[in-house]
Parts: C-alpha cells; structure tokens; sequence
C-alpha cells in the first residue's frame, strides 16, 4: 500500500492497477484496525468483520473480499 | 494474560518505547519467560497473521505490525518517537496507536518527491496523493512484505 502523487503516478510507475483509496480513507481504515492494537483484549478480526470494516469505508467489490 | 497476549502486548509496548522491535531475547528477559517460549509464541504470532516473522531467524520479527523492524520509506514521528511503517496504512497505524498525533513522512514511488501526512487530535490536517492497493484483499497474506 503505497502512497503516489497521483494515479497518473501509478501508471508511470508501470505497477499493475489495483484499487486506489483517498488519504481520508487510509486514515480511517488505519485509525479503527490499529488504534487498540497494544491491548490486552484486542483480537484479530475475522474475514467477515474485516470486510465489514471496508465496507463502511465504502471498499467494496471483488477487490476487498476476503470470504 | 496468556503468553502469546503477554508477548504480543510486551513487544508493542517495547518498540513504543525503544523505536526497535524487540528480539525473543529481550522479550524472554522481561517476562522472565523461557526464550524458547517466546520464540514459540513469535511463531504462533507469525501464523495468525499478528506479527510477521523473519525467514530463518526465530528470534526476530520482521513486523511487529503496524511496525517494520527494519527501516522503509515511511517514517513516522509521533508522541516524541521515530519509527518505521510498513506500508501507508501501518504508518498512519502508529499514528492512530499513539494517540493521533503524528506525521507520516513518505516519498511517490514514481517520482520520489517528498510527501506527507499530518493528523493532529485524531483528524488528518495535512494530506496529499492517493493510496494505491496492488494486490487483492485476499492475497495480501501470501507475500505481505511485497504486499
């Protein structure tokens, strides 16, 4: 998950095209998967409530499935 | 607590403290736990996908995710600390993981001009560029250091 100037970037860069996500996005994705990481109750989620997750970021299709 | 909590929640705790992920050694030492115990539980981290392990060494973690244990193209200053993100979203991860306070600095893998992200009271105050996922969500564990 790499961060490019723009999509033209990623072009140029010649990576295979994959799924883009907005800054806001990646923030709010990183905010809710890690901001418990450190304690003693936090568990991995499952593929069904990882999806989810993207789901409510508006990831959705193909791509984000897990299940 | 049972070990693999113990372990999992001592090696955040150190690099937090340190900006170094921690060896089985150092972790064995402050648990007062066997090494060899520890080094099973970075196993059993490693296969559920907690931690990421590095090939050929049972002591050491290559991930103590959302921290790299090695150095990579996104530094993270937070809560005083230097440390190394694995990807965009593990850095901004540590961000979130300190408080949400912090600034992600990284460079356009095409152009290498230098970006950032800022977040200030759990908020993002300073962003540019876009994300970009190259592999699917469902591969993502068969090489997560490409990945």
């Amino acid at each position: 998950m790499l961060l490019f100037r723009s999509e033209e970037h990623v072009e140029r860069a010649g990576k295979t095209r994959g799924a883009f996500m907005t800054t806001e996005q990646i923030w709010r994705l990183a905010d809710t998967w890690y901001h418990d990481r450190d304690d003693p109750a936090w568990r991995r989620r499952s593929a069904d409530e990882a999806e989810a997750v993207f789901a409510e970021l508006g990831l959705g299709g193909e791509f984000w499935r897990l299940t | 607590m049972n070990v693999l909590v113990r372990v999992r929640v001592a090696v955040l705790e150190r690099t937090i403290a340190s900006g170094q992920v921690p060896t089985a050694g150092e972790i064995a030492a402050e648990l007062d736990l066997p090494v060899p115990m520890v080094q099973e539980a970075y196993a059993r981290l490693g296969e559920a996908h907690v931690f990421v392990c590095e090939p050929g060494d049972p002591s050491r973690l290559r991930m103590a995710n959302p921290f790299s244990a090695v150095a990579t193209p996104f530094k993270v200053t937070a809560r005083g600390g230097t440390y190394y993100g694995n990807c965009v979203w593990d850095s901004l991860g540590i961000v979130s993981l300190l408080g949400g306070e912090g600034l992600v600095e990284t460079s356009c893998p095409d152009c290498s001009e230098a970006m950032r992200l800022r977040v200030e009271g759990g908020k993002l105050v300073e962003s540019e560029g876009v994300v970009h996922f190259g592999v699917p969500a469902r591969r993502w564990w068969d090489d997560i250091v490409f990945t």
